[in-house]
């Protein structure tokens, strides 16, 4: 049975909702991404199949993960979980969104989705009533650091969808994480809307266990002056995929983005993103590190879009990449499309295996080759996860980290 | 040639050493032997197998011993891996020494010195009474504590990072000490501080190697016996008047001992 039926004639799924309607009517012509497309030419066939696999379920069933202790200060969602927010203090509120207004929100993103770039998106919302959307409105100061959870139960494909307005002169510091189960897809929809002098310090963090996959898409959209941090870390994922789509819709707004990959085993974890800068004196630096082992496969396709209304453009892309096996696989493919004159954009990319110079250095201070890797590793990591707003007391990935590799 | 600190046993001895890598031979048979006390200077062009030597006696696993013994304290260790070297007392100090971003030197030099305490069945130190050592050893290099918050190397200029080489000398405290071109890239200054260091560590249980171009290094530390190296091999030994006469006359000089040889 194909993806739209499935849907269609799915029993959890009570009442289709207008979203859902126009969705699957957008997906009935084309159910799949084109393969061919540049967006999807790489990705393995077979594991999306399987992602697809699982039976839709709109019901969550009890989410037996151990969280890291919840500190004081921090506001924390298990999005799905009847997942509601209204808070009102003093410096500060955070109102959850009506329906009309998320639904009126949605409608105007689909329209300007393409088929296959935004087919991750398509499907989430074809899956998602309102039951799994989570949509608030974030104004004033001194707000407090927001934890956001997403997962999906074995054996079954759920859909999760954020969305988050931060209002003008806003600062926030926002963990979203996403867990998937043994054998389960999870689809993750988030979009983000910054308004003037507003920032993000924006951590995404995906981990799965066994056979678990992942399709998570972030679309953010940054008015002048604002700013946008994003630190990423996806690991153990039979299949994962990470669509950052990012649009300065004015320019004069800055965006840093350092992202990471790991993959081991068979996996197959991939990142997309796609930069827009739709106005003059945008800043974007970006690094995105993808760390390969035993048969995995670690892609990365960056793009910078930067039209002639985007003058004195200030944009830098990297990708470095570390391939510990011989049978490991690493794609990446940054690109500029450049049509203004008055530019500053460089983009690069290496591919290379652990440094046996330093390894050699330190093997010479008596550190054994294990203890150097780790060390070498760990410097890999800490560049990345540094930039993830994470307390390090409650969530030491890097521990994490150095212990599955 | 003989000297009163022949008395005890030799710390190293290599034997008619021949490496190579990739198929090629870099070493072609050097034998040298360095008792407790002594400081062995050896010179040559660039590319005669200085480095080299040093390297494979550190343990790089690129070389391939293809005939020859090490022996440090009187055991064979051809095939003990670089860190077990490092542990019973093998220093080797870089000509370039390596940059490591996102690895604190304080942590690296602790998980070092630790390493060799383990191997001394010496306590291993935590990161409070590492604290008080690493201060005291600051001192013989004159670096300034803000090194040690640093990635190791990173950022260094080239004195600070042969300053940062003696530090881990002076930590690790080994029987042996290979000091590749420390004194290059370095300014008077440096240098003597570099050499100063140098022998406030050495004593006479330990022995040195310098590997140098300059007789700059040797007026601040007279070695007993000085090698002049070409080709793979050692081709003259004498006390250190002959770095000096080197030094006057070039490695040209040295082609008349390969001729005779």
């Amino acid at each position: 049975m194909g993806i739209i039926e499935k849907i269609k004639t799915n029993k959890s799924i009570d009442n289709q909702t207008e979203i859902q309607k126009i969705c699957l009517n957008k997906l009935q012509s084309s159910p799949l991404p084109n393969p061919k497309s540049e967006q999807w030419r790489l990705s393995n066939k077979s594991k999306l199949s399987t992602l697809l696999d699982y039976s839709v379920n709109e019901k969550d069933l009890k989410l037996d993960i151990t969280y890291p202790k919840n500190s004081q200060s921090t506001i924390r969602l298990v999005i799905g979980d009847n997942c509601q927010i209204n808070l009102v203090e003093e410096n500060y509120s955070i109102n959850q969104l009506s329906e009309d207004k998320l639904v009126k929100y949605i409608k105007e993103q689909i329209s300007c989705f393409d088929q296959n770039e935004n087919w991750s998106d398509l499907l989430n919302l074809s899956l998602n009533s309102t039951k799994n959307t989570l949509g608030f409105k974030v104004s004033g100061s001194e707000i407090p650091p927001i934890e956001i959870f997403s997962h999906a139960s074995s054996n079954s494909l759920n859909a999760k969808t954020l969305i988050i307005f931060l209002e003008k002169n806003c600062d926030i510091d926002l963990l979203q994480v996403n867990l998937g189960k043994d054998n389960s897809s999870l689809s993750q929809s988030t979009f983000l809307c910054l308004e003037e002098n507003s920032s993000v310090n924006h951590g995404v963090v995906s981990y799965g266990e066994n056979k678990s996959n992942l399709l998570n898409s972030l679309n953010v959209i940054q008015q002048k002056n604002s700013e946008y941090n994003l630190g990423s870390l996806h690991f153990k994922f039979n299949y994962a995929r990470f669509e950052i789509r990012i649009k300065q819709s004015e320019g004069n707004a800055r965006t840093n983005i350092k992202s990471m990959q790991i993959t081991k085993k068979d996996e197959q974890i991939s990142t997309y993103t796609k930069i827009e800068f739709n106005g003059p004196n945008g800043f974007l630096d970006q690094i995105n590190k993808s760390l390969a082992d035993d048969k995995s496969h670690a892609i990365f396709e960056g793009s910078i879009i930067v039209p002639k209304v985007a003058q004195r453009t200030d944009a830098s892309q990297l990708s470095r990449n570390l391939l510990l096996s011989n049978f490991a696989q690493i794609d990446t493919k940054p690109q500029l499309e450049i049509i203004a004159d008055d530019v500053k954009c460089k983009h690069g990319a290496t591919i290379s295996q652990l440094n046996e110079e330093e390894l050699f250095y330190m093997r010479t201070r008596g550190i054994t080759l294990t203890e150097a890797s780790k060390l070498q590793l760990s410097s890999y990591f800490q560049e990345i996860i540094s930039f993830i707003p994470v307390s390090k007391d409650r969530w030491d990935l890097l521990d994490k980290l150095l212990n599955e590799n | 040639m003989q000297s009163k600190m022949k008395e005890s046993d030799p710390i190293l001895e290599v034997e008619n050493l021949s490496a190579s890598t990739d198929n090629l031979p870099i070493l072609k048979g050097v034998s040298l032997t360095v008792y407790p006390g002594e400081i062995h200077a050896i010179m040559g062009r660039n590319g005669c197998g200085k480095s080299t030597l040093s390297k494979i006696i550190a343990g790089h696993p690129s070389y391939n011993i293809t005939n020859g013994d090490i022996k440090f304290l009187g055991e064979n260790i051809n095939s003990l891996e670089p860190e077990e070297r490092s542990q019973s007392g093998i220093f080797l100090g870089f000509q370039y020494p390596i940059e490591i971003p996102g690895v604190s030197n304080l942590e690296f030099l602790r998980v070092s010195t630790n390493a060799r305490r383990k191997f001394l069945n010496k306590e291993e130190l935590d990161t409070f009474d590492f604290e008080e050592l690493v201060k005291e050893k600051l001192e013989i290099v004159k670096m300034d504590h803000a090194f040690l918050s640093r990635s190791v190397n990173q950022g260094f200029s080239g004195g600070e990072k042969k300053r940062n080489e003696i530090l881990q000398m002076a930590l690790l405290e080994p029987k042996i000490a290979i000091l590749d071109e420390t004194d290059s890239g370095l300014d008077i200054d440096a240098l003597r501080i570099v050499a100063s260091g140098i022998k406030k560590i050495s004593n006479a249980e330990t022995g040195i190697i310098l590997i140098t171009h300059y007789q700059r290094l040797l007026d601040e530390i007279e070695p007993n016996y000085v090698h002049v190296m070409s080709d793979g091999q050692i081709i003259k030994t004498g006390e250190s008047d002959l770095a000096l006469e080197l030094e006057k006359k070039g490695y040209e000089w040295t082609d008349n001992f390969i001729k005779e040889t």
